[in-house]
């Protein structure tokens, strides 16, 4: 998801920085308790890409953020990663494709894909109304299986929610 | 950049040069997978901070998006038919298709390739040159470059009319209607013409961007290009996936080295001379870099170019998910045929073939049935001939002469007087085989 950042440049709603839009994008597609609770472990990418890590810390769900859907424009297609992969942080697991472009979905930790959402290739243009919803009908787009080096990768090298706002933020500004 | 000067183009070898910020690259071949595969090793291996422009052109291929379907976007009969050698001599670089003398009154193949990139479905030959643009996400714009080659056209090129980048980003040309012969048409018609010249597609990565497009200078096949994008089985597809636009497509009458020259000069201009001369890459040196030769395998493989087809189904008559009413059926099918397939990724998911005809036998229902399921796991392009599929898949003797032959047109296979001929894979395959990329591949086969 790393290229969309300027791609519709022209499409975005300048008037309002990217914080705010933001946060009341999240506010409407907030569903009761799943987004409240997984708050707290979710993290993301520079590429916009975000996980949710469980409790036990062992499992995760990942998708594309909202900011990249808003981006990246009307989805068309995704080509979902293929279940039981074993990947590294940074390989491109899948794609979307919109406006004549395939984005790369990249895996924000080393995981192992354990389950696809094969919504999205019925119905591509979920992402782009709920991109950051993890429940059944939402625009996730696998469920994975962290390693023991995922689950340093997302202590260490991803972004908590504030973070990501910022970058984003900083990122429109551009 | 200091000492640009000094290098001569040819002696720059193009895998040392990625490193360079600005760069030129040209390929000398025509081969679509090979060219393909030089501009993907460019994406993944140029430095990140790098911008690099990529000029090649294709022998006769029509290139399909990356989440495309071929039995929708492509005619395949047209496509085994080839086209007529060209009168004109033109440019005379596709040497790998048929000697001179005798050989010249065949036809010339088309090659049919799945790109990385998204999309809608193009065609390419000689007479269209593509150009390439890869650069930092951060300065990627869906527009710029396609209007850095607008502003070559009409500055640079001369080329008479509006060029101008659309909503769709695509080149197009406004042409004031000329007074045609027709008076009437043309009393009708005042004002101008729109017409496609360069489409563009896109593929975006981690640490990258690519931006591609075509540009239509002198063919000679564009009454060929609107029968070879349409498939007889268009009225009874229903994709998932792209699904290409139409559009009417013109010349821009302008020569290839004019062309490349002007697109080069409008790149410097934006990036400053430190871009300097193009890199000459021949198809040797391509094929001495492991990574383009990767690239290569992937792109010709059948996998690819027909396994990576998005879901689809096939039905004769209408169905809840699609409805549309379908075109009609030859009166030479068996009264009562219908015909509803799932598949997935090349391959039969689920079919739902009935009212055939067994000789001799009362209860036809169960024999579908039974046939159907047989179906399932076929993959599609590796069926041979439909009749021998639909007689391997019963139990007890059918008759499968007209609905075999059906589904044979429908899905671009041949029908031979015998049961037997070529899979549409191995027809791909044939246009690959004789090429020098082709050779290259069967020849280092083992090493792969």
């Amino acid at each position: 998801m790393a290229s969309i950042a300027r791609c519709l440049r022209v499409a975005r709603p300048t008037a309002l920085p990217a914080v705010v839009r933001n946060s009341i994008s999240r506010g409407v597609a907030a569903r009761a308790f799943s987004v409240t609770a997984s708050n707290a472990l979710r993290k993301y990418t520079k590429e916009h890409e975000w996980i949710d890590l469980s409790a036990d810390k062992k499992t995760g769900v990942l998708g594309i953020s909202e900011y990249a859907a808003k981006q990246l424009g009307d989805i068309v297609y995704v080509e979902l990663p293929e279940e039981g992969k074993e990947v590294q942080a940074g390989d491109a697991i899948g794609a979307v494709e919109s406006v004549k472009s395939a984005a790369d979905i990249n895996a924000p930790v080393s995981c192992k894909i354990t389950q696809v959402n094969l919504v999205l290739e019925e119905k591509p243009g979920t992402i782009n109304q709920v991109a950051e919803d993890d429940s059944h009908g939402g625009g996730w787009i696998a469920k994975v299986q962290l390693t023991e080096e995922g689950l340093k990768e997302f202590d260490e090298s991803l972004m908590d929610v504030a973070t990501y706002e910022e970058f984003t933020a900083l990122e429109g500004e551009h | 950049m200091a000492g640009d000067s000094a290098e001569s183009a040819q002696t720059r070898r193009y895998t040392q040069n990625l490193s360079r910020r600005f760069q030129i690259y040209r390929s000398t071949s025509t081969d679509p997978y090979l060219n393909l595969s030089i501009e993907h090793h460019l994406l993944q291996r140029s430095h990140p901070d790098s911008t690099i422009l990529f000029l090649y052109t294709n022998r006769p291929s029509v290139v399909i998006g990356r989440n495309q379907n071929p039995w929708l976007e492509v005619n395949l009969h047209a496509l085994r038919r080839g086209l007529p050698q060209s009168l004109s001599s033109g440019r005379e670089k596709d040497s790998d298709h048929g000697a001179a003398g005798l050989a010249s009154s065949f036809p010339v193949p088309i090659s049919l390739v799945r790109r990385r990139s998204g999309g809608g479905t193009v065609f390419h030959d000689t007479g269209n040159t593509n150009y390439s643009v890869i650069c930092p996400p951060a300065a990627f714009d869906r527009d710029k470059h396609a209007e850095m080659v607008a502003r070559a056209l009409l500055e640079r090129c001369g080329v008479r009319g509006t060029v101008r980048v659309n909503e769709r980003h695509d080149i197009v040309i406004d042409v004031e209607n000329e007074d045609s012969d027709d008076k009437v048409v043309s009393a009708k018609k005042v004002g101008s013409s729109t017409f496609k010249v360069s489409g563009s597609a896109y593929k975006l990565t981690r640490t990258r961007s690519l931006h591609h497009g075509t540009c239509l200078l002198q063919s000679e096949n564009l009454a060929r290009v609107s029968p070879l994008l349409r498939s007889p089985a268009e009225g009874f597809i229903k994709a998932r996936g792209v699904e290409s636009v139409r559009s009417p497509i013109r010349n821009v009458g302008v020569g290839e080295e004019e062309f490349v020259e002007a697109v080069m000069a409008e790149f410097r201009k934006m990036y400053g001379d430190g871009a300097g001369k193009s890199v000459v890459v021949g198809e040797d040196e391509a094929l001495a870099n492991d990574e383009v030769i990767k690239g290569l395998r992937e792109l010709t493989s059948p996998d690819w170019i027909f396994g990576q087809t998005p879901q689809f189904t096939f039905s004769t008559h209408p169905t809840e998910d699609d409805p549309r009413e379908r075109p009609e059926l030859k009166q030479t099918l068996p009264r009562g045929f219908q015909t509803h397939l799932t598949i997935r990724h090349g391959e039969i998911q689920s079919a739902n073939v009935a009212g055939l005809e067994y000789p001799n036998f009362i209860d036809e229902n169960s024999q579908d049935a039974i046939l159907s399921k047989a179906l399932t796991h076929q993959r599609l392009h590796h069926i041979v001939d439909w009749r021998r599929t639909l007689e391997d898949a019963s139990q007890i003797p059918v008759e499968v002469d007209q609905v075999g032959k059906f589904l044979n047109h429908m899905f671009g296979i041949q029908t031979l007087t015998s049961k037997g001929g070529e899979t549409v894979a191995q027809t791909i395959e044939k246009t690959i085989s004789d090429t020098a990329v082709g050779v290259f591949l069967k020849r280092n086969a083992i090493n792969s």
